[in-house]
């Protein structure tokens, strides 16, 4: 049964347009959380504002449909208080690489261990098809009045930059390849990213079915020993560029593929376990009971032992001390 | 210009350049004087530069109890520059006392590069109005024809001396300054040698290289000072075993740890970002998670997705950083996440008076956002209130499943009171309705409400979204449980103002038996303003004019029905109703007016950056009290 991937759909009618690459994608990712067993309750699908913003409402576990642009931010909180539980992000292109593009690429220096997958339409579907920011420069579509004059933002590079630890690109609707990235991703311990190319049927009209059909391909049918694993430091500057590399083709031949794999950075998690020892056994989430009245988690001697830097002891000049706080220093009008 | 001069009975003024070791000098001697069981209050003026500016701090010392404010003139000022001695001749008076560097009788008020232009004009044509030579040494003479004692003291020569004997540079010996500052305050508020010794020891703790040096500098001027008449400070009154020295930021930072708040993320932004830098350093201890995020929308969100897991979460911020984080707050507010916001106000708009204090963010932290979107929000006055203001945050931003804001301001925050340590077991931790056991139909905002039974992502499957939404948490727009969930998000508001009591908690009559029906003036404030108008009050009082505070605590749920009772009372009976404030237009007398239909129509009203000063307080007072004033602007303060 949990393994069935009907157990993670919602029961709600999914109201994106007929034939839209976000239900492969929805596909993609409910058929993964049953094939990996991931329990719901330890699932959390943390979206930002758009089309894509909606998919955590039709996915059987943990959804958290955010701001626009902040899915990131609300994803990195959920995973550091409750640092077991699988947390994957999904966002629109203009959500993660326009209003949410600091926080994207913040998430790359920290390396936590998120998934963070780009419904890549090229446009702002929800707002009715402006140019979104991974549309290139001069290209017209469909709701637009005039040709786009801003250039694209390349993802996958903009990733591997950041310092993402797993960067790679998937198609909506090759599921099955989808599902093998999707996984890989998940599996990563660090920060992953999905560059995932999703036709908008209703707003783009040039980079269609039709045309992924013909420009998509995979990065090992045409280099077959292609491997993009940095699995010591020394290796790391010669596969990113390898990766770039890669990632500069756009236009009539588009690669799919894993293009940057570094297992040798710490995940974040570990980063503040070597500086917070109690972090590991009581994180955030768990450093009070679930009891509704308790007691503080420190008496008053422990106050005054962690933060003894401030604390000063009294000696008065002559003994007629009483021993005992003062009412006055606990002032009536403000007990 | 009184007929008694207000507390506390000793103020010591310490100037010198920003990054020269004011902070130092003032630490040494707050320490100093609270090992002898004495309350102070230390409050530190800077500017936003981190070396060279002019900046200053105020040293109120009591033998009963926190200084609730400063004042003017001062008892002892010690300067270690020229532009100290320029920018504060005007605050001290007969019977004062002035240490400074003699080395710079000759340096004159042109050649202060660092002080603001604006400032400079000023001051010449004050001097030229008292027909004072524009030089240090001129002002010198000023103040002693004044009836203020000046000594010098040759800081070069002190200097030169320490670089012999150590082997050390200029830079370094310089360091050195700080303790001269300290010590010529000590000796002169008649502290002995071992008892200032206790203050170098805490600062310096495991130097006791450092600790040797800094005494061998204090016995030189000790030395000095030795025939200058001190002044004398009455014996400190039942002093506590410990007193905790902490900043406002400070705190707020303990009171979260006793909170046990799991997470704080934060961007840095001044007065906040020292609470999240001492949570920091502690972590190791406390296990609390600090974060520092890429920016304020971030760290919102960050607290709040922590939240949603169970943890007790916060950030900290000031003005701007607010601004950013408000669509934040909408969030927290429509997904009834309990998220608490401290917020320490400074000047505004924009950057303001980036490093100055202020009370301007009232009205944005009560009503900023978009939509309707009920909060609670809590204004502290005090440091201890700010700590124990620090724990109720977050206790009722889980019991009613809400945004708490906290406010602050810089004057809070940056300025250092001695505490007795919190008593921890009068706190307790309230975590409100939590479902024990969240089945597979688990409804995260089950109605009514309006507190739902919370459970958590990780031990449930549930639904948030910014968009209205369902018992679940799925997207809605149908009118009907449009209306139901607006209604249960509001009702919290009810539900706190059933449970906070009106009286001494969300609002605080000051003195507590005063009578509303026998006044002349009752007055309104809030915050660190309302602190400093307790002491006025208490002066009025001695005075003979009967003047009581009404203090609003709880700006959400407010406290209308009291308010409004109180001052009726007072009204009927003749009383004037006089609002004082940190700002310019008077935001919580508007909030007043609107929540509890009560019209505060005199106000005294400081907008500076600079606190009030319990003399100009109360200068005030008395002149809307004889002469009818509607409204006052305070100016005091370098
Ligand atoms: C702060 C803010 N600004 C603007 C909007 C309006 N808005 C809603 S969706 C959207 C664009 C979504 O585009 P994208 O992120 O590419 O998602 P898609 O709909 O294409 O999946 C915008 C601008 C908003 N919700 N919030
Ligand atoms: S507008 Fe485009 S992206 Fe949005 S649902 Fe329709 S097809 Fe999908
Ligand atoms: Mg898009």
């Amino acid at each position: 049964m949990e393994h069935d991937p009907r157990r993670y759909r919602t029961p709600l009618w999914v109201d994106w347009c007929p034939g839209c690459g976000n239900y492969g994608i929805l596909q993609a990712v409910t058929e993964t959380l049953a094939e990996l067993g991931l329990p719901p309750e330890k699932t959390a699908i943390v979206s930002g504002i758009g089309c894509s913003g909606k998919t955590p409402h039709y996915v059987y576990a943990n959804g958290v449909h955010t701001l626009h642009g902040r899915a990131i931010p609300y994803a990195t909180g959920i995973k550091l208080a409750r640092p077991e539980l699988t947390v994957i992000v999904e966002g629109g292109d203009g959500d993660l690489l326009g209003i949410g593009a600091g926080h994207f690429v913040a998430l790359g220096r920290r390396n936590i261990d998120l998934t963070v997958i780009l419904h890549n339409n090229q446009v702002y579907g929800l707002t009715k098809g402006q140019a979104s920011p991974t549309l290139p420069y001069g290209v017209k579509t469909k709701s637009l009045p005039k040709p786009n004059i801003q250039d694209m933002i390349n993802p996958l590079a903009l990733a591997i930059a950041s310092g993402y630890t797993f960067v790679a690109r998937s198609y909506a609707l090759d599921i099955k390849h989808l599902k093998s990235v999707l996984k890989e991703a998940i599996r990563h311990r660090g920060a992953a990213f999905i560059d995932v190319l999703q036709p908008c049927v209703t707003y783009n009209n040039v980079y269609t079915v039709h045309f992924y059909r013909k420009a998509l391909y995979r990065i090992e049918d045409e280099e077959p020993d292609w491997d993009p694993i940095v699995r010591s430091p020394d290796e790391e500057t010669e596969k990113k560029a390898a990766a770039l590399a890669r990632a500069q083709e756009w236009g009539r031949r588009i690669p799919l593929g894993i293009f940057y794999v570094n297992k040798t950075r710490s995940p974040f998690e570990h980063r503040i376990a070597a500086r917070n020892p109690l972090y590991a056994e009581h994180p955030p989430a768990n450093r009070l009971s679930r009891e509704p009245q308790q007691q503080p988690p420190y008496t008053i001697e422990e106050v005054m032992s962690i933060f003894k830097d401030r604390l000063v002891k009294v000696k008065t000049r002559n003994a007629r001390r009483s021993g005992i706080p003062s009412s006055r220093d606990r002032s009536p009008e403000e007990s | 210009m009184s007929m008694d001069k207000p507390p506390p009975p000793l103020m010591a003024l310490i100037g010198g350049p920003q990054g020269a070791g004011l902070e130092t000098s003032a630490q040494v001697l707050t320490v100093a004087y609270a090992t002898l069981g004495y309350r102070v209050l230390a409050s530190r003026e800077y500017h936003s530069n981190i070396i060279g500016r002019h900046s200053y701090i105020l040293l109120g010392v009591d033998p009963a109890r926190v200084p609730r404010g400063h004042r003017y003139p001062v008892d002892v000022a010690s300067f270690m520059d020229a532009e100290s001695v320029f920018t504060h001749y005007k605050d001290v008076d007969r019977g004062s006392i002035v240490f400074y560097d003699s080395d710079v009788d000759n340096v004159s008020l042109e050649r202060i590069v660092s002080m603001e232009t604006e400032t400079k004009r000023r001051l010449r044509r004050e001097l030229e109005e008292l027909g004072v030579e524009p030089t240090v040494v001129g002002v010198t003479k000023y103040m002693k024809s004044m009836g203020v004692e000046v000594v010098g003291f040759s800081y070069r020569g002190l200097l030169s001396s320490l670089r012999r004997e150590y082997g050390i540079g200029y830079a370094e010996a310089r360091r050195y300054i700080s303790m001269v500052v300290a010590a010529s305050v000590a000796k002169l508020t008649g502290l002995s040698l071992e008892e200032l010794e206790e203050g170098l020891r805490y600062r310096f703790r495991s130097r006791p290289a450092l600790v040797e040096r800094n005494m061998a500098v204090a016995r030189r001027v000790y030395s000095h000072l030795g025939n200058v008449a001190q002044i004398a400070l009455p014996e400190p009154q039942e002093p506590p075993d410990h007193y905790m020295v902490m900043t406002g930021n400070e705190a707020v930072a303990i009171g979260k740890a006793v909170a046990g708040v799991g997470l704080q993320a934060y961007y840095p932004i001044t007065p906040a970002q020292d609470e999240s830098f001492y949570m920091e350093a502690h972590e190791d201890q406390t296990g609390i998670v600090v974060f520092q995020a890429e920016d304020e929308l971030a760290a919102i969100a960050v607290a709040t997705g922590a939240a949603l897991t169970g943890a007790r979460a916060a950030t900290a911020t000031s003005g701007p950083g607010f601004d950013l984080m408000i669509e934040g707050v909408g969030w927290a507010c429509i997904n009834e996440a309990p998220v608490a916001v401290t917020l320490y106000q400074r000047g505004g708009p924009s950057t303001g008076l980036p490093t100055r204090g202020s009370q301007e963010d009232l009205l944005d932290a009560a009503f900023a956002g978009h939509g309707e979107c009920p909060r609670i929000v809590v204004a502290s006055w005090s440091h201890e209130e700010a700590l124990t203001d620090a724990v109720e945050a977050q206790n009722l931003a889980e019991e009613y499943q809400i945004p708490v804001i906290h406010l602050l301001d810089k004057f809070l925050a940056n300025s250092v009171a001695t505490l007795p340590p919190p008593m921890t077991t009068s706190f307790q931790i309230r975590r409100g309705s939590i479902e024990p056991r969240p089945g597979s139909d688990y409804r995260r905002f089950a109605l009514p409400g309006p507190v739902s039974p919370r459970a958590f992502i990780g031990d449930a499957v549930m639904w948030y979204t910014g968009d209205e939404h369902d018992e679940y948490g799925h997207i809605t727009e149908e009118p009907e449980t449009r209306i139901a969930m607006v209604k249960k998000r509001f009702a919290k508001l009810d539900e706190a103002a059933r449970n906070i009591p009106e009286e001494g908690v969300r609002l605080h009559l000051y003195p507590e038996d005063a009578d509303p029906s026998g006044l002349d003036m009752l007055i309104h404030s809030w915050g660190t303003a309302a602190r400093v108008t307790a002491e006025a009050v208490d002066m009025l009082r001695r005075r003979g004019l009967r003047a009581a505070l009404v203090r609003v605590h709880y700006f959400s749920p407010y406290p209308s029905r009291l308010l409004s009772s109180i001052a009726a009372e007072a009204h009927q009976a003749g009383a004037r109703l006089v609002n004082v404030e940190h700002n310019y237009t008077a935001q919580a007398a508007k909030i007043a007016a609107m929540k509890s239909g009560v019209v505060f129509d005199t106000h005294v009203l400081k907008y500076t950056g600079r606190p009030i000063y319990i003399d100009e307080l109360v200068e005030a007072l008395m002149a809307i009290h004889e002469k009818g004033l509607k409204e006052v602007h305070l100016g005091h303060g370098a």
